[in-house]
C-alpha cells in the first residue's frame, strides 16, 4: 500500500512538471471492420524522437508541446494515415486504418517508425498476426497460432504434430498461456494434434520468451498472450472454412453501429463420422471430436469507457467402445472495462474465470469407474497506463487469483473392484503487484525497470503430511478451513535496456525473475489431459528462474528486413521430477513421489525476417543447452533435459504469385530430443529387460521436414469471396522417429531390437474457405 | 489402473494417423556386465532356487553367462534357520531345508569373489484366490480375452499381488502386480491385460495368484516398465527398483502362491 501512495506522489510530481505540455490520445482501429489495433505505431512527424505504440485495446497517448503538427499512425499490412492538428489543448482523436492491398505494400512510403524493433527496450518478444500466420503450411490444413510459433527461434516442438511446445529450455507447463487475459490450463486438443486455439477467432499473439513485462507473471518460461478478435461494428459478416478434419463458421456483426459488436465463432472435428461407417462395431462405437467455441462482445458506452464480455468454451470427447470414454475442456470468460481517466492515464480493470475439467469413464465387466477432475480459477485483475510524457510511461496494477484445485473425486459403484475416493480439493490464493516504468534517461538509451511482488498462499482445511526420503509420511498437519498453510512471497525484479547504436541497429539487455506456483505433473511422454496440476505446498517450493540475455538488432533495406541475434542464459530453481515408478493417479500422497533439482539453459537464437515484396517470411536458427541436475536422477550428475536440441531451424516462405496464387512453404531441422536407451539387457522371470546407465544419455535421430502450401484466391464478388487452400505436410515423406522402443524380437526368442515408430508421412490436406 | 488409464492413448492413436513402424540399428554403447539376481523363497514346500546370471550388451544373443562359485545363504528370521544353497547347475542355487512361512523374515546373503550382495524379504500372509473367469473386449478386427482372477481384499492391510498365467502349459511373458491402494477391502476382479499373448477359447489356463510384499510389487511394477514384451515402456526409462544391495539388479522375493485352472469361454 506504502508503495502505492508513492507511485500516485510520483505521478503527481511528474504531471506538474508536464503540465505546458498537451496530449493526443485515442484508439486506433481498422477502417472496414473496426476492430481496435495492437501495437500500431504513432509518432509525430516534426518530433522525430516522439511515438509510440497501441496497448491492448488500441489505446494511444502521445504528449507534445503546442504546435502545429503531423499525426503519423501506421501498422504492417495497413495504409498509413497522417493527421494534421493544431495542438493547443489535449485532443482525443481516433485514428482508423485501412488495409493495404499487396500490390501497395511493396511502394509503402517507408517510415522510419517502423524499426520499433530497434527502439524499443523490448527482447525475446515476437508478435504474430493471424494474418501473417494464414498462409504458414501446417499438418491437417488447420492454420494454429501455437504451431506457427513453433517455427520461431527459441521454441522447440513438444513432438510431431503436437501444439505443445518449449521455450528457452523450460517444460511444456512453464508457458503462460492467456487468452484474454484468462489462462487456459490445456492449449490442445486431440492428444495435442490440434491448439484450443481457432485462428478464425483470434487477433494476435505475442509471445514473450524473457523480459517478460511486469505484469505477467506465474510461469517461469514465457507468456503467450493471445487476443480474441472484438467482430465487426460496421457490418454483419460470416466466413468460415471446410477442411478433411474439421469446419469452422465464424458469424460477427455490430451490436450497434461504431459502439459495440460481436463475434461468435465455433469449429468440430468430424473424424469420427468416417468411424461411424465401418462395419466394425469396434470402430463403429469409438468417439473421436473436439469442439470449440468463441465468443466476443464490446460496447462502446462513451468516449472513456468501454466494456468487453469474451468467452471460450472448447471439449474433447474420446470413447473406445462402451469400455473407455474421456471428455476435457477449458472454459474461461473475461469481463473488462477499459475506462480512460484521462488522456494519459488508462486503466484496465478484469474479472476473470478459468475452469479446466476431465471426466473418464471406465466400464470393465462389473468395475465402473468414474473419475472427475478440475481446476478452477476466479481472478480479479487492475491495469493502470500512465502516459507521463513521450519518455516516460508507467504501468501498474495488481491481480488476485482464487485457485481451487480439485485432482480427483473416483466414483466407483457398489460392484466394482476399486473403492470411492476424494482427494482432497486445494485452495490457493495468488496476489501480486507490479509496476514498471519505461524511460528514456538520454538520447539513444531506453529503460524499461520493473518490479513484480508476487505472494502464494495454500490454504486450508485439509491434512498436510510431510515424508522422509523413502516417501513414508512423517508427521500430518490439520488445518481448518481459510487458515493459512503457508505462504511463499517472492520479488520478481524485470530489467531491460537498449541502446540504438543508429538508426538502424541497437543493443539491448535484459534480466528477468520469474515465479510459478503452480506445477503439471506427468511422466509420459507426451502430455496428457489428465495431467496433474498441483500447487505449491510446504513440500513443494516455488519454481524461480533467472533469466539473463543481450542481443543485436539490425534493419536492412529500408526496414524490409529484420535481423536480431540473441544470447540466453537461465538458471531454474526447484525443478520438478519424479522417483521411478511414480503413482501420479488418485494418489493423496502425490508429492511424496517427486524429486527436485535444478536447471540450467543457454543459447544462441539467430533471426532474419523480410517483411515487404512478394516474398515474404523468415529464417530462425537456435543453438542451445539445457540441462538438468536432480537430486536422485543420473547418480546426481547433471544430464540433457528430454527437450535439449542442440540446433534447431526453421525456414519459412511465403511467395504471392499473384492475386490468384500465393505458395508457401516451411522447413524445419532439428537434433534429435535427449532420450534414455539401454547399455545392456538381461533375463528376470523368463522375461528380457534392459539394463540402463544414464538418463538421456543417447538422442533421437534428427528430424527434418519439408511442408508447401498453395492458397488459389476466388474471384472477389461485391459480398462475397472464397479460397482453396491445398497442403502437404511432410513432402518428401522423411519417417521423423516419434518413439524408438526395444523390444523382443517376434521372430527370434534369442533376439531383442528397436522399433521405431513414424507418424505422418504426406499428410495433404485441402480446405475451402469461404467469407460473405 | 495405470494400464487402463494408458492405453487409451495407443488406441485411438493409430485411428486418426498413419504411423509406421520399422526395425532399426542404434549404435548402444557396451556396459560392464553386472550382476543380476533372482532369488525366491514360497509357502510351497521347497526346494527354492536363487539364479545368479549377468547381463550382456543389447546386441549379443539372449544367453546370459550364469555365475558359478558364488555362495548363497538364506536366512529365516534372524539367523535361527540358516541353509546354505548348493550350486545344482551352473549360475542355479538350491535350497535344502529352508521351509517358507508367512509372517516370517528371510534373509539372503551371496558372495562372488570379494564382493558381497545382500537382501531381506517378508512373506505376507495368503489371500484366498477363489475362482478365476474370463472377460471379452472388443477390438479392432478380433475380441480379447483377458483372465479375471476373483478374490477378497483383507480391510485394513496393504496387500500386493502378482499373477502368472500359463496357457496350455505355456508361461505367458508378462508382469502383472496390483496393489489395494484404491481398493482396499473390496472384492477384486480386474482383468489381468497380456502385452505379448493371446486367450483363445478352449485353452485351459492357470493362473498363480502371490501374495508379495511392497518391496517386491514396487520390483515388478517398475521392471514392467523396461520389459522387453511390453508396449507401455516408460518415457525415462530406468533400472527398477531392487531390494538388493551392492547395485545388484534383480530381486529376492518371499511370497506366498496359490493357483486356480479353467477353460477359457
Amino acid at each position: 500500500m506504502k508503495r502505492l501512495l508513492l507511485f500516485l506522489l510520483l505521478i503527481t510530481g511528474l504531471q506538474i512538471y508536464a503540465q505546458d505540455k498537451h496530449t493526443i490520445s485515442g484508439t486506433i482501429k481498422e477502417k472496414r471492420s473496426g476492430e481496435v489495433l495492437i501495437g500500431a505505431s504513432v509518432y509525430i512527424l516534426e518530433l522525430p524522437k516522439s511515438g509510440t505504440v497501441s496497448n491492448a485495446y488500441g489505446f494511444y497517448s502521445i504528449t507534445a508541446p503546442s504546435g502545429v503538427y503531423t499525426l503519423i499512425v501506421s501498422f504492417a499490412g495497413f495504409k498509413q494515415d497522417s493527421v494534421k492538428l493544431a495542438l493547443n489543448k489535449n485532443i482525443s482523436l481516433s485514428v482508423q486504418l485501412d488495409q493495404a492491398l499487396q500490390q501497395m505494400m511493396e511502394v509503402t512510403v517507408s517510415s522510419k517508425k517502423r524499426n520499433a524493433n530497434i527502439t524499443q527496450p523490448v527482447m525475446g518478444v515476437q508478435k504474430l498476426s493471424v494474418n501473417e500466420i494464414k498462409n504458414v503450411p501446417v499438418i491437417f490444413g488447420e492454420k494454429d497460432v501455437l504451431k506457427t510459433i513453433q517455427l520461431l527461434p527459441g521454441v522447440k516442438s513438444a513432438g510431431e504434430g503436437s501444439s505443445g511446445f518449449y521455450v528457452r529450455g523450460g517444460g511444456a507447463d512453464q508457458n503462460l498461456i492467456l487468452l484474454d487475459e484468462a489462462t487456459v490450463y490445456n492449449a490442445s486438443h486431440l492428444l495435442g494434434f490440434f491448439s484450443a486455439f481457432n485462428s478464425d477467432a483470434i487477433k494476435d499473439l505475442t509471445l514473450y520468451k524473457g523480459a517478460m513485462p511486469a505484469e505477467y507473471g506465474g510461469r517461469l518460461s514465457s507468456v503467450v498472450d493471445i487476443k480474441m478478435n472484438d467482430g465487426n461494428n460496421q457490418d454483419y459478416h460470416a466466413n468460415g472454412g471446410i477442411g478433411l478434419i474439421a469446419s469452422r463458421l465464424n458469424i460477427e456483426g455490430p451490436i450497434v453501429k461504431d459502439k459495440g459488436s460481436f463475434i461468435v465463432s465455433g469449429r468440430r472435428t468430424y473424424a469420427d463420422l468416417f468411424l461411424k461407417l465401418s462395419r466394425d462395431s469396434s470402430i463403429k462405437n469409438n468417439s473421436l471430436y473436439f469442439y470449440d467455441f468463441n465468443v466476443k462482445a464490446n460496447y462502446k458506452l462513451n468516449d472513456n469507457n468501454r466494456v468487453y464480455l469474451s468467452g471460450y468454451f472448447g471439449r474433447d470427447n474420446l470413447g473406445f467402445g462402451g469400455t473407455f470414454g474421456i471428455d476435457y475442456g477449458n472454459s474461461t470468460a473475461t469481463a473488462r472495462w477499459n475506462h480512460v481517466f484521462n488522456s494519459r492515464l488508462f486503466s484496465n480493470t478484469s474479472f476473470i474465470y478459468s475452469n479446466y475439467n476431465y471426466n473418464i469413464k471406465i466400464n470393465s465387466g462389473t468395475n465402473n469407474i468414474l473419475i472427475k477432475s478440475k481446476i478452477e480459477d476466479v481472478s480479479l485483475k487492475q491495469d493502470f497506463q500512465y502516459f507521463v510524457n513521450n519518455e516516460n510511461k508507467i504501468n501498474f496494477g495488481f491481480d488476485v487469483i482464487n485457485h481451487r484445485i480439485s485432482p480427483g473425486i473416483v466414483d466407483a459403484s457398489g460392484t466394482s473392484s476399486f473403492n470411492p475416493t476424494n482427494l482432497p480439493v486445494k485452495y490457493a490464493l495468488e496476489n501480486a503487484a507490479y509496476f514498471s516504468h519505461e524511460i528514456s534517461p538520454v538520447d539513444k538509451v531506453k529503460l524499461n525497470y520493473g518490479l513484480r511482488l508476487s505472494s502464494f498462499s495454500i490454504l486450508g482445511p485439509g491434512d498436510f503430511n510431510s515424508y522422509d526420503s523413502a516417501g513414508n509420511t512423517i508427521q500430518t498437519r490439520s488445518y481448518t478451513s481459510g487458515t493459512v498453510v503457508k505462504s511463499y512471497i517472492n520479488l520478481e525484479p524485470r530489467f531491460s535496456a537498449s541502446y540504438q547504436l543508429s538508426e538502424n541497429n541497437s543493443l539491448k539487455a535484459s534480466y528477468t525473475r520469474n515465479v510459478q506456483n503452480l506445477h503439471l505433473l506427468s511422466n509420459s511422454a507426451s502430455t496428457n489431459p489428465t495431467d496433474l496440476w498441483i500447487p505449491s505446498s510446504p513440500n513443494v517450493k516455488p519454481e524461480i528462474a533467472d533469466q539473463v540475455s543481450l542481443g543485436y538488432y539490425r534493419n536492412f533495406h529500408d526496414n524490409a528486413y529484420e535481423f536480431s541475434a540473441e544470447i540466453y542464459t537461465k538458471t531454474m530453481q526447484n525443478q520438478i521430477d519424479y522417483k521411478n515408478g511414480a503413482q501420479l493417479r488418485a494418489n493423496a500422497n502425490v508429492e511424496s513421489q517427486l524429486l527436485f533439482g535444478k536447471g540450467r539453459a543457454y543459447g544462441l537464437e539467430l533471426f532474419l525476417k523480410k517483411k515487404q515484396g512478394k516474398l515474404t517470411g523468415w529464417i530462425s536458427y537456435t543453438l542451445s543447452r539445457t540441462e538438468k541436475l536432480i537430486n536422485g536422477i543420473n547418480k546426481n550428475n547433471w544430464y540433457a533435459a528430454k527437450q535439449d536440441q542442440t540446433h534447431n531451424m526453421a525456414i519459412v516462405a511465403i511467395y504471392q504469385a499473384n492475386k490468384k496464387w500465393t505458395f508457401s512453404s516451411n522447413f524445419v531441422y532439428n537434433t534429435g530430443n535427449a532420450v534414455t536407451f539401454p547399455s545392456g539387457k538381461y533375463q528376470v522371470n523368463g522375461q528380457t529387460a534392459f539394463y540402463y546407465t544414464e538418463r538421456n544419455g543417447y538422442r533421437m535421430p534428427a528430424y527434418h521436414r519439408l511442408d508447401f502450401a498453395a492458397t488459389l484466391q476466388g474471384k472477389k464478388r461485391k459480398k462475397s469471396e472464397g479460397s482453396w487452400t491445398f497442403s502437404l505436410y511432410n513432402a518428401y515423406g522423411r519417417e521423423n522417429a516419434y518413439s524408438i522402443e526395444f523390444k523382443d524380437d517376434p521372430n527370434d526368442p534369442a533376439k531383442t531390437q528397436a522399433v521405431q515408430t513414424a507418424l505422418f508421412r504426406w499428410v495433404p490436406s485441402v480446405t475451402y474457405n469461404f467469407k460473405f | 489402473m495405470k494400464q487402463v488409464f494408458s492405453k487409451w492413448s495407443l488406441i485411438i492413436l493409430p485411428l486418426i494417423l498413419y504411423a509406421c513402424t520399422k526395425v532399426i540399428n542404434v549404435n548402444l554403447n557396451d556396459a560392464a556386465p553386472q550382476i543380476v539376481v533372482e532369488g525366491i523363497i514360497t509357502n510351497t514346500p521347497g526346494p527354492y532356487q536363487v539364479q545368479i546370471t549377468k547381463t550382456v550388451n543389447f546386441d549379443a544373443s539372449n544367453s546370459f553367462p550364469p555365475v558359478s562359485g558364488a555362495s548363497v545363504r538364506i536366512t529365516d528370521n534372524g539367523g535361527i534357520i540358516q541353509d546354505l544353497l548348493t550350486e545344482t547347475s551352473p549360475g542355479i542355487y538350491t535350497t535344502h531345508t529352508i521351509q517358507g512361512i508367512p509372517g516370517h523374515t528371510y534373509q539372503l546373503n551371496i558372495t562372488i569373489g570379494s564382493q558381497t550382495y545382500s537382501a531381506t524379504s517378508t512373506m505376507p500372509q495368503p489371500v484366498t484366490l477363489d475362482s478365476i473367469s474370463f472377460q471379452h473386449t472388443s477390438r479392432v478386427n478380433k475380441i480379447d480375452i483377458n483372465t479375471v482372477p476373483n478374490y477378497q481384499d483383507p480391510l485394513n492391510v496393504k496387500n500386493y499381488y502378482s499373477f502368472t498365467q500359463y496357457v496350455n502349459s505355456r508361461k505367458i511373458k508378462n508382469t502383472n502386480v496390483f496393489d489395494d491402494r484404491l481398493s482396499d477391502g473390496r472384492y477384486i476382479n480386474v482383468a489381468l491385460r497380456t502385452d505379448s499373448a493371446y486367450i483363445n477359447i478352449g485353452d485351459t489356463v492357470l493362473l498363480k495368484m502371490n501374495c508379495i510384499e511392497k518391496a517386491t510389487y514396487d520390483y515388478f511394477y517398475t521392471f514392467a516398465q523396461v520389459a522387453g514384451n511390453n508396449n507401455f515402456q516408460s518415457a525415462s526409462p530406468s533400472n527398477p527398483i531392487s531390494n538388493i544391495s551392492n547395485n545388484a539388479l534383480g530381486y529376492f522375493a518371499a511370497y506366498t502362491t496359490q493357483s486356480r485352472k479353467a477353460i477359457a469361454k
